[in-house]
Formats: C-alpha cells, sequence, structure tokens
C-alpha cells in the first residue's frame, strides 16, 4: 500500500482514502480462501464511515490492510496523506490490546514515546486524553486493575493521542456490556467532535453504526465485497437512547437488517 | 439458623467464640510448618543418643551446631560463602545475558530460530558438568573456568525460557507495535522483553538452581576455598560434622538467593503482583 502525499484541493471534505478493486486471498495448505473481493469505497476527510457485515465476511481483512498489517492480493489503496511525518493511522483492536505491562498512562503514551517527541508534551497530550477518556482516577493502574470497559477507553485514548490522520476501529465495543456499550459509542463521538479525525469503524451492529457514523457501508458475505450505502444524516451530537427513540431510526435500521439477512441466513 | 416454629428460617451472624491465645497458635499454620523439622531433629538427635543411628554418618544435630559455630568463629565460614556466592553472581551473569538476548532475537525471528535452534538443541542434553574438563583444559582449573561452566548452565535455562516468554507474547501486541510503527529495536524493548519477563524470571530461578548444583561440584577443583570445598575436604578427612554444616550453608544459600529474586521480581513485575495477566 502507498500513501500517495497529494494534497487535497477540495479542502476537508476531499478524498481520504480511496479502495480501488482490493482483494485478499489468504492460503490455507493447499487451498487459498478469498477473504475480500472487488472492494471500492471512497472515504472523505473528516467522515466517519461504518462498516457492517456479517461476522467472518473480511471486515477485519479489510482494517487490517488498511492498517498496514495485511498485504493485498489484488487492487490498491490510494490514502491522501496530510503530513508525511505524522503518523498514518492507528487502529483501536476489538479484544484487549493494550499492554498489560505498562500503566494506563504508558499505555496512553506509547505511541508518542515511540516518535521520541518531547517529554512535557507527551505529558500534555496524555493528561488531555486521559481526562477525556474518563481515566483520570486509573492513569496509574495496571491493566489487570481495570474493567473490560476502562480497558478499551484507554484503548482508545491510545489511539487518539497519537494523533493519527486516520482511525481504524475494529468493533472496539463488542465484548462490552450494554450500558457500557452505549456510554463508550458517547464518549466516542464526543472525543471524536473534538478531533474530527476521519473514522472506519466496522461492527457487526446495525444500531452502533447508525449512532455513531456518517455513512454505512454494508459488506455480502464471504468473500466480502460492499453490497450498498447508506448515508446517515441524524444531527450531532447524538445521545444513544435518544437517537434510538426517535422512528427514522427504527426505519433505517430495518432497512439495513432486511438487506443483510440475506447475507446472514446460510 | 434456626428453624421458628412457623416455619421461617432465620438466618443470623454467626458467633464465634475466640480460643485462648494458646489454643490458637497451637492450631495456626506456621506452629504446623515450625513443628515438624523440629520433632525430627530431636527425633535424630535421641536415635543418636541411644545409639540407634550410626553418628559417624548422620552426626547429632547439636554437634553439627557446635561445629557450624567453630566454622563461623574462625571466620572461614565466611570466606567460603563470599566465594562461592562470587563465583554464582558472576557465572550467572556471564550467561544470563548472553541467554537473554539470544532469546529475544531468535523469539521474534522464524529464520534466525530455523538457524540457530538445532545446534542449541544438540547442546542442550548435554549435562553441564560433564562439560567441566573440557573448561578447564580451555580456561584452566582457576577461577575462569568455574565462571565459564556456570554460565554454560545458566546460558540454557535462560535461553530457553526466554525463548519460550517471548514465543509466547499474544500476536496482538505486536500488531499494536506494528501499527504504532515500532522499529525491532523498540519492539525489543517495548514488547518482547516486558512481555517475557515473568518467563525471563523463571529461567533465572531455574538458572540460579543450577548454578549452585554445578559451583559446588566445581570447587572440587583447583581451589581451597567455597562451600563446594569444604564439603569435597571434609569427605578426605572424613570430617563428617563439617559436610554437614556445608549442606546446611548450601540450602540457605539455596533459599537465599530465591527469596532475594522473589524480592526483585514483585519489584520489576508489578502488573503480575496481584495475580492477572
Amino acid at each position: 500500500m502507498q500513501g500517495s502525499a497529494t494534497t487535497d484541493p477540495a479542502g476537508d471534505r476531499g478524498v481520504k482514502i480511496r479502495i480501488s478493486n482490493l482483494g485478499k486471498v489468504f492460503s490455507l495448505g493447499d487451498s487459498t480462501v478469498d477473504a475480500i473481493t472487488d472492494v471500492n469505497l471512497e472515504v472523505r476527510t473528516g467522515e466517519f464511515i461504518c462498516i457492517v457485515g456479517p461476522s467472518g465476511c473480511g471486515k477485519t481483512t479489510l482494517l487490517r490492510i488498511l492498517a498496514e498489517l495485511e498485504v493485498p492480493s489484488r487492487g490498491e489503496v490510494v490514502i491522501a496523506r496530510a503530513d508525511p511525518a505524522a503518523p498514518l493511522t492507528s487502529m483501536i483492536f476489538q479484544e484487549t490490546s493494550i499492554f498489560p505491562w505498562m500503566t494506563v498512562r504508558d499505555n496512553v503514551a506509547y505511541g508518542l514515546r515511540l516518535r521520541h517527541v518531547a517529554d512535557d508534551q507527551v505529558a500534555r497530550t496524555v493528561d488531555h486524553f486521559i481526562r477525556l477518556a474518563g481515566l483520570e482516577r486509573f492513569a496509574d493502574a495496571y491493566p489487570h486493575q481495570l474493567s473490560g470497559g476502562m480497558k478499551q477507553r484507554t484503548s482508545v485514548a491510545r489511539a487518539f493521542s497519537n494523533d493519527p490522520e486516520i482511525l481504524l476501529m475494529d468493533e472496539p465495543f463488542a465484548a462490552l456490556d450494554e450500558q457500557n456499550k452505549a456510554l463508550l459509542q458517547e464518549e466516542l463521538l464526543r472525543i471524536w467532535s473534538e478531533t474530527r479525525k476521519t473514522v472506519v469503524f466496522i461492527t457487526h451492529s446495525i444500531d452502533e453504526a447508525l449512532v455513531l457514523g456518517d455513512r454505512i457501508v454494508v459488506m455480502s458475505r464471504r468473500p466480502g465485497t460492499l453490497k450498498a450505502e447508506f448515508k446517515v444524516e441524524f444531527p450531532r451530537p447524538r445521545r444513544v437512547y435518544d437517537l434510538k427513540a426517535d422512528p427514522a431510526f427504527g426505519q433505517l435500521s430495518r432497512k439495513i437488517w432486511t438487506l443483510l439477512r440475506e447475507e446472514v441466513v446460510p | 439458623m434456626t428453624v421458628t416454629a412457623a416455619g421461617v428460617v432465620r438466618i443470623t451472624a454467626e458467633r464465634k467464640e475466640r480460643a485462648s491465645l494458646a489454643l490458637r497458635l497451637v492450631r495456626s499454620e506456621i506452629f504446623a510448618a515450625i513443628a515438624s523439622p523440629v520433632l525430627i531433629l530431636a527425633t535424630w538427635e535421641l536415635l543418636v543418643g541411644v545409639g540407634l543411628l550410626d553418628s559417624r554418618f548422620f552426626p547429632a544435630p547439636s554437634s553439627v551446631v557446635i561445629a557450624l559455630f567453630d566454622l563461623i568463629q574462625s571466620g572461614q565460614l565466611f570466606v567460603d560463602i563470599g566465594w562461592t556466592v562470587l563465583r554464582v553472581v558472576i557465572g550467572t551473569l556471564l550467561g544470563a545475558i548472553p541467554g537473554l538476548v539470544f532469546g529475544v532475537l531468535l523469539g521474534l525471528s522464524q529464520i534466525a530460530r530455523a538457524f540457530v535452534l538445532p545446534a542449541i538443541n544438540a547442546l542442550y542434553p548435554i549435562p553441564k558438568i560433564a562439560m567441566f574438563p573440557l573448561v578447564m583444559m580451555i580456561f584452566g582449573i582457576g577461577e575462569t573456568s568455574k565462571w565459564i561452566i556456570v554460565a554454560i548452565a545458566v546460558f540454557f535455562q535462560m535461553f530457553f525460557s526466554t525463548l519460550a516468554g517471548v514465543v509466547n507474547i499474544e500476536k496482538i501486541y505486536l500488531d499494536v507495535a506494528s501499527n504504532f510503527k515500532a522499529s525491532r529495536w523498540q519492539t525489543y524493548r517495548t514488547i518482547a522483553v516486558p512481555g517475557a519477563l515473568p518467563f525471563i524470571f523463571t529461567g533465572l530461578q531455574l538458572g540460579l538452581g543450577m548454578a549452585l548444583i554445578v559451583v559446588i561440584i566445581a570447587e572440587n577443583f583447583g581451589t581451597q576455598v567455597g562451600i563446594g570445598y569444604l564439603i569435597w575436604r571434609s569427605w578426605q578427612v572424613f570430617e563428617v560434622r563439617d559436610m554437614y554444616v556445608g549442606l546446611v550453608v548450601v540450602a540457605a544459600l539455596g533459599y537465599g538467593f530465591q527469596l532475594l529474586l522473589q524480592q526483585v521480581q514483585r519489584r520489576i513485575i508489578p502488573w503480575k503482583a496481584q495475580g492477572g495477566t
């Protein structure tokens, strides 16, 4: 994957990520498995895009390609890079990915320290995001002392504090209980509204996609490809349960489910 | 718990009667733990006293204590302990550091593993002390050969433990490092070493155990000091009580090393302190 360093003439609403004919084939011994095939997508700068698909449809593979953790087999991804010196992507993983051997503070500081950012600036940035994520009381705790929700908050804070151009989120709240999920979704939106970064968010939950996204892309079953897309035009700032009470939310949710259903039913 | 006539079950707090101090002491675990060795030593003393146990091989514990005090008073015991500890410490450092480095390097590189591991696997089954004559041929019978043989013993424990620790690090942590664009060196420093630390400590623990075994045997050769020398010389001159003193001191040394390691471990691996991952 090559990030072409063209600056964006269209200002902050230009195309940030252009995915063309992307495919990924995994080989398992003698046989091969097509994880994703012919994925075409454009993500605009500052857009919050949600990709919804049945489990095993290759959405994580797509995200891992964007994170440069996998190399595509076909097609390409072109990313408009604003600052070649700044980090391009930070990924928030589904499972616990914060380092058990570091305190919350050191976890959040990880990306900055790797880049040798000056100590006082690291401290300022880390304090800011620890506060935003509601982690002040746990700043010096180790992950084993934290609840699942607190661990994912740390993970979110770690990704944001690194200040990447694009945030990649792989079902970060899937393992949380309903209440914590709603809470973290709202907090994510609050943190995001401060920075307005481009976000690619993967989920199997239609409701979550509707709550968070500007646009929803539905993926087919494996080999995953993009099937349809929906604009989500609920005003921001959004509150999870206010939004869910809106009849338009229910209608859109049903429309997407009707489409997704065919992909889930074997 | 009482059941009243109407069939109501009432669950109330238990009222515990406080046992007397003496009774609680006898029941306590500490007491039980101390009681068994005391009982064994007392029986031993008694059996030697009535002539049922041969004091040429099993001298009365009291006579061993007297021998211990004699060796302390002459100052010789501390000289012996000092030399043995020094040999263990130097040898352990010489073996543990390369073991750690190789373990981390090979842990993160499959190709390096494929290249180096067969050679190390071929050497591993050799009892380390069997290499001692060769080591003495190369390095002479002085201190160096003792450091080297201890280092060899420690190296293997440290290497295999570190390797296992690094290989067992969950892949997601390496993915995170890669996504954050950590360099190779940064990955070693921030992921491989801290992630493998619990295993590394196990390696150090096993390594120190091996070091003590090896040093005691090695001290039979080319030296006039050390706890091993004390034991071997006692055998030659049939001074069995001194030999027992040597055994007691070796046991105490081994125990002391483990205690020290546990303290260091608690400092260095705080995320392990209360259980957890």
